[in-house]
């Protein structure tokens, strides 16, 4: 052995990643999406993620923090940390917009997000997130996938593969993607990771049809198709027994199964024309501000009706990372989809679905207290905040009219009740009927889980 | 190579002896968890330390006192705030706090007496990479240790079969013949053997028949449409700009393209391929307006062209993106992303704001490379795609185009004193109309231009619009009219007899023009910083230093800077550690399925590491020492035992289903472009014309992106698709790939996401898939015409039609139950159309289309075993 090849494999063996080799136990090779028995009672069934990727200003729309006014333009009089990104400035930059009470619970929001307040009575609003990584793209990942590595499975995956699914004619698990463009990290917004592939997401185009194929030929409609089917089943489970325990050959015979039905179902289940004129109203659908938002969100909850067990709502690129021109990027972020999401909020609720469906709104960071971008009123933005952020949930056995955390005078840094992108998740899936640590997924020896040995711990304060 | 050879072993055995004793120490043990947690407060960056603390050193530390006390006390971590902060959870200040092993880690050393490796340095230089840091197995240089003894000829599987007992694995028995030559025609041109192809094989019982099969195949021009695709992923290849909305059409990148194509048919020896498409342009000593007549030379043309690699990445430069200089400067980060990703194998591009929070490369570093490409990629003196195209006019064709355009002129100026004439006669006309004393009031208005009349001039044209003879000669004279618009279309006529000018896409600098590249603190170009010349990574950088000794030793006969092509000389040289390992990982990846490293594009910390160290290493070093020819290291991957097991290992399914050990051989499913090519091919519609033009793709109303010609509405939007024939048959590799419309069938299939360029694709089982294969035009339509063919073929003789379409599809003739089974189906069809109302045209036909689709949608065509 040459000296150098000896140093190189020794090197790796003194990281220890060359670890005598463990010889995993067997696990079943089948996996479905049949419901599953949970680990206690669950109080949600199904969840609808609507994703702001990029980092809403929890300054201007959640957290309000009226002493900052006196301060504004001032340095700002503590340490911060900027991250970074560009363009910093240690100019305070106090909220443009006001704040007012709403609900009988008297929850401050924001005026950007009128519509918002007339749902605060449903809504659990958490002002102490955080996930400890900078970027967009990990702390994207720890939200979305609970660690800040690429690779794998998605909360929704998770869902699919604890509880299976309650629609024999739909995906479990369903991404709306936004017309203006994919979101960041793409389909890893969506993936199963090293989950078998059934579990996956399957991405709804972003405008009609959002489910491309679902007409056959007029010919084949009906018997004709299903005899094909069969017989293509037939091929494919004669072509699996040759080849047992291949899991991907058996997620594709059930993806045909799946897909045979969808033909009916996914049409049926996109198909808003049906809605009255009062739910297009609710939902925005009428204005061209709110259009394709209302409608991407009034078919999430034709989705979770129809026995969907995770909705992810994407939007594009990171959309909410307002570096520059603030004043006039949020208010016009806002309007696109504030509406449309508390419509959900009350559609839900109006058909008895919110207390057993969870609707998460929110990014993967906040924005700092400071300026950045120096140039003016209308140039300026916020920089990013990984030291806490807000978002808020509602539903799903989720507490009502409930704020949650607290930061710091600056809303700089969570300082109150801290939520942790794992505590988060260990959160859900309680709410679901799932332990965390119970939750797992036996891979090359090792049990590996969402919230995965972080020392995740379950929120009792979110908790109705 | 001896001398970095030789510090290897003298870290080895700094390290070896560092264990030896079992102490820990301030730089192995304690410096990378305070790097990873600690530094971005307490030590890098540009602002000062928080609370004054640097924690880059071990005798800082020391000095360093809180309010509560000293920082840390050797040989007492309970008097040590350092210790107390990370227990107590109040250090780091995040939320990601120390893991117990690190703070054990950080306790014992302190207890020990906080023991240093070696004396440290007198002065701090920003961005010191430690040995430590250095001692990182993917920054080592390529040693490749002798294959382990054993009885197999082929060293690749004696490296693996050391593995494989290590962990209670043994290779499958090989593959049957018929699979392993779908498996390998496959791999190697993307397409399906025909049957007689497999037929031949399976009776080829001579010795080296499979080494016969591999060389015909590597030779066949299949081969580079299907390998040169792995490469366009990793260029991110484009017909596109990407970047906006308009996402506009790169009407020439097909040249690039086929350059990969054809290299990969040639065998091209990697280094040369690799400096062409780095440093082409300096490779053949040309530059911006220096490039003569290219396409009379074949050589400065075919270097020309490689440097496409560069021009790959979005560039939304000309589409009107909202912040032009970051526009710009995100061509350049894209670009260092690509050549990060492709050559390197490292994440370059998480140094672009700061120092890498994980592997040992500077800010500085990224600048460093920055200023490798600032020449060409100058942000401060943008070329945007338009100014970076380069005619292949010939001399002859040029003048032939100056005079044909002369000609036009000429009759434009026809066109424009005849139009003249005619409104100057029919305004005459018109003033006879008027009242006789305003004629010549008139008269001067109409001579003035509307900007410049005045209001009297302007109520005067109110009163009397018709008197405003300047424009629409047609309302004024139609038959005068008709003869302007007679002489307008002579000259477009002639216009259109210039000869059609191509152009190439190509990277070059502007001679003279080397602008200074800054590092930008945060990455915002608006904050210049230091200017810092061009170089090689400094944990890459041989003999210890970034700026190569090379860099002065190319370039003063060039009229550009010569940093490409130095930095691309390096990077080929040899003795590079990354880009030899990087590119046999890849090209193992491709066949095997799962890399030796499996994050192809990350060999950093936070990628995997190699689960065959030394089979790595030697399939790195046998490529270089062999002269770089891919074509002998796919003889060598394809001719293993490791390559011609079996699919079927229950051991290795059970115990290793991703298959690190390489126990079996892993079944996949084909990929986007072999799904099409694949249909395309068994239903005898394949066209198989080279190169050229990308096949346009269109926008039906359903959604799909089809390959077909866009029909446009009186808006210019997509309304409808118009048939482009055989061209639509032509293999995946040259339907034109826009950023925005990504043709469905790939794309349904997990083609390439370009982001901007594809390290590795995903492989997804979902519905749509299946939707697709059930009902889309593409899948009925291939179904169909197989069906149309097998009943022209064998008129009336159902079995024999049958039989031959299982054949096609899947190579090998159906068994009885097979083909009864077939048979079965295909009656049940047809009764069943026989009998539809309303009435099924052809039942026969359709029958035996259903039965093909079942066939060519099931997992045995879909997966390779």
């Amino acid at each position: 052995m040459g000296l150098g090849g000896l140093a190189l494999a020794w090197l790796l063996r003194e990281e220890g990643l060359l670890a005598a080799p463990v010889r995993p136990e067997l696990q079943p090779l089948h996996f479905d999406l049949s419901p599953k028995p949970t680990h206690h009672a669950p109080k949600a069934r199904a969840m609808i993620s609507l994703l702001m990727i990029g980092g809403p200003s929890q300054i201007d729309l959640f957290d309000p923090k009226p002493g900052m006014a006196k301060w504004d333009g001032q340095p700002f009089p503590e340490e911060i940390h900027y991250d970074n990104a560009a363009e910093a400035s240690s100019k305070v930059l106090a909220s443009p917009w006001k704040f007012h009470r709403r609900g009988q619970c008297g929850m401050e929001l924001s005026e950007l997000l009128p519509h918002l307040g007339t749902i605060a009575d449903d809504l659990c609003l958490i002002r102490s997130m955080r996930t400890g990584v900078n970027n967009h793209g990990q702390s994207m990942y720890a939200l979305n996938t609970g660690r800040i590595t690429a690779g794998r499975p998605a909360l929704g995956s998770w869902l699919g593969y604890g509880l299976g699914s309650e629609s024999r004619d739909l995906p479990a698990y369903i991404a709306m993607a936004s017309p203006h463009g994919a979101p960041l990290l793409a389909g890893d917004c969506w993936t199963s990771g090293w989950l078998p592939g059934i579990y996956q997401g399957t991405l709804a185009r972003p405008t009609d049809p959002r489910i491309l194929n679902l007409d056959p030929p007029a010919h084949l409609r009906g018997a004709p198709q299903q005899a094909q089917l069969d017989y293509l089943a037939r091929l494919n489970s004669e072509h699996l027994a040759e080849h047992p325990g291949e899991l991907d050959l058996d997620a594709r015979i059930r993806s045909y199964e799946l897909a045979a039905r969808m033909q009916t179902a996914a049409k049926e289940a996109f198909d808003i024309s049906g809605e009255s004129d009062a739910t297009r109203e609710l939902y925005g659908i009428e204005r061209d501000e709110t259009r394709d938002y209302g409608r991407r969100c009034l078919i999430a909850r034709r989705l979770v009706e129809r026995g969907v067990r995770f909705v992810q709502v994407l939007n594009q690129g990171q959309s909410w990372d307002h570096h520059g021109s603030i004043v006039s990027a949020l208010p016009s972020s806002c309007r696109a989809v504030d509406q449309p999401s508390a419509a959900l909020v009350k559609d839900l609720k109006s058909r008895g679905l919110l207390d057993s469906t969870v609707v998460h709104w929110g990014g993967e960071m906040g924005r700092l207290p400071v300026l950045q971008n120096d140039r003016g009123r209308d140039k300026c933005g916020r920089d990013h905040n990984t030291h806490g952020f807000s978002m808020w949930v509602a539903g799903g056995g989720l507490k009502a009219g409930h704020v949650h955390g607290a930061t710091d005078d600056w809303g700089h840094k969570a300082v109150k009740d801290v939520v942790m992108h794992h505590d988060w998740h260990a959160t859900l899936l309680h709410l679901f009927g799932l332990d965390h640590e119970r939750l797992t997924y036996r891979r090359n020896g090792a049990e590996l889980s969402l919230t995965d040995n972080q020392g995740a711990k379950i929120v009792p304060g979110l908790i109705a | 190579m001896r001398l970095a050879a030789t510090s290897t072993l003298a870290l080895a055995a700094v390290l070896v002896a560092a264990r030896g004793d079992a102490s820990p120490n301030f730089e192995r043990d304690v410096r990378p968890i305070l790097k990873t947690h600690c530094f971005p407060c307490h030590g890098e960056g540009d602002e000062k330390p928080k609370g004054g603390l640097d924690l880059r050193l071990r005798r800082l530390i020391v000095a360093a006192q809180t309010d509560d006390g000293p920082v840390l006390v050797p040989g007492k971590p309970d008097q040590s705030r350092l210790v107390e902060n990370i227990r107590s959870g109040k250090m780091p200040k995040g939320e990601k706090k120390l893991s117990p092993a690190e703070i054990a880690s950080i306790e014992s050393w302190v207890a020990a007496g906080a023991p240093t490796l070696r004396p440290e340095p007198e002065q701090l230089v920003q961005g010191e990479i430690t040995p430590e840091e250095r001692a990182f197995w993917a920054f080592q240089p390529i040693h490749p240790a002798p294959p382990p003894a054993g009885t197999d000829p082929n060293p690749i599987d004696r490296f693996i079969a050391a593995e494989q007992s290590a962990h209670g694995l043994a290779f499958a028995p090989e593959a049957g013949r018929a699979a392993l030559v779908r498996r390998v025609t496959f791999d190697l041109t993307g397409l399906p053997p025909t049957p007689a192809d497999v037929a031949g094989f399976v009776a080829d019982l001579a010795p080296d028949a499979y080494e016969r099969l591999v060389d015909r195949l590597l030779a066949s021009p299949a081969y580079g449409e299907r390998w040169g695709r792995h490469w366009l992923d990793v260029a991110g290849y484009a017909d596109s700009n990407g970047y906006t909305e308009a996402d506009s059409v790169r009407p020439h990148a097909w040249h690039y393209r086929d350059y990969v194509v054809r290299s990969f048919n040639q065998d091209k020896p990697w280094d040369r391929f690799v400096r062409e498409q780095l440093a082409g342009d300096e490779l053949a000593a040309t530059a911006h307006g220096r490039t003569g007549v290219i396409v009379t030379n074949d050589f400065v043309r075919e270097n020309l062209v490689a440097t496409g690699f560069l021009r790959m990445v979005p560039d939304g430069t000309a589409d009107g993106p909202p912040d032009q200089n970051l526009a710009r400067n995100e061509v350049m980060a894209a670009t260092l992303k690509t050549v990060g990703s492709s050559l390197l194998g490292l994440t370059v591009g998480c140094a672009q704001c700061h120092d890498h929070r994980y592997d040992p490369i500077l800010h500085a570093d990224y600048t460093r490379l920055r200023a490798v490409f600032e020449p060409a990629i100058d942000w401060k003196s943008w070329r945007p795609p338009g100014e970076r195209l380069y005619s292949l006019y010939t001399p002859g064709q040029r003048a032939e185009a100056e005079r044909v355009e002369a000609d036009a002129r000429k009759v434009d100026g026809e066109a424009d004193k005849l139009q003249q004439e005619l409104l100057d006669a029919a305004f005459e006309k018109e003033l006879a109309k008027l009242p006789e004393e305003i004629r010549g009031t008139t008269r001067v208005a109409r001579n003035t231009a509307p900007e410049k009349r005045t209001e009297e001039q302007k109520q005067l044209f109110k009163k009397y619009p018709s008197a405003d003879t300047r424009f629409a000669l047609d309302l004024f004279d139609p038959e005068g009219n008709k003869k302007v618009l007679a002489k307008r279309a002579e000259a477009t006529r002639v216009r259109g007899t210039r000869p059609a000018e191509d152009f190439l896409m190509a990277l070059t600098e502007v001679p003279g023009q080397v602008p200074e590249t800054h590092r930008f603190q945060r990455g915002d170009h608006d904050q210049p910083k230091e200017t810092i010349g061009p170089g090689e990574l400094s944990v890459l950088a041989p003999a210890g230093t970034t700026n190569l000794a090379r860099w002065a030793s190319v370039g003063t006969h060039l009229p550009s800077t010569g940093r490409r092509l130095a930095y691309a000389r390096w990077l080929t040289g040899g003795s590079h550690p990354l880009v030899p390992r990087v590119l046999a990982n890849r090209f193992w990846m491709l066949h095997f399925g799962r890399g030796l490293v499996n994050t192809p594009g990350d060999f950093g910390r936070l990628g995997e590491r190699p689960t065959h160290p030394a089979l790595l290493d030697w399939l790195a070093d046998d490529f270089v020492a062999h002269g770089w020819h891919l074509k002998r290291l796919h003889r060598l991957m394809l001719t293993s035992r490791a390559y011609r097991q079996s699919s079927s290992n229950e051991a290795s399914t059970r115990d290793d289903p991703e298959n690190r050990w390489v126990a079996r051989f892993r079944m996949r499913r084909l990929d986007a472009e072999a799904v099409r090519d694949g249909w395309l091919a068994v239903a005898g519609d394949l066209n198989p014309a080279w190169g050229g033009p990308a096949v346009p793709v269109a926008l039906e109303p359903s959604g799909r992106v089809v390959a077909g010609t866009q029909k446009r509405d009186g808006n210019g939007d997509p309304a409808g698709v118009d048939s482009l024939g055989a061209d639509a048959f032509r293999r995946s590799v040259y339907v034109q790939v826009r950023r925005r419309w990504p043709l469905t069938v790939l794309e349904t299939f997990d083609g390439p996401a370009l982001n901007p360029n594809c390290e590795i694709r995903a492989s997804t089982t979902v519905a749509p898939q299946s939707l697709l294969l059930m009902n889309d035009d593409f899948a009925t339509g291939e179904a169909r015409a197989l069906a149309g063919r097998l009943q022209r073929e064998w008129p009336g003789r159902v079995a024999s039609q049958l039989r031959t379409a299982w054949t096609r599809v899947y190579g090998t003739p159906p068994g009885d139950r097979d083909l009864a089974g077939c048979l079965d189906f295909y009656n049940r069809q047809a009764e069943r159309f026989r009998g539809a109302k309303p009435t099924v045209p052809d039942p026969p036909l359709q029958a035996l289309s259903g039965v093909c689709q079942a066939l060519m949608s099931s997992n045995r065509f879909l997966y390779l075993d």
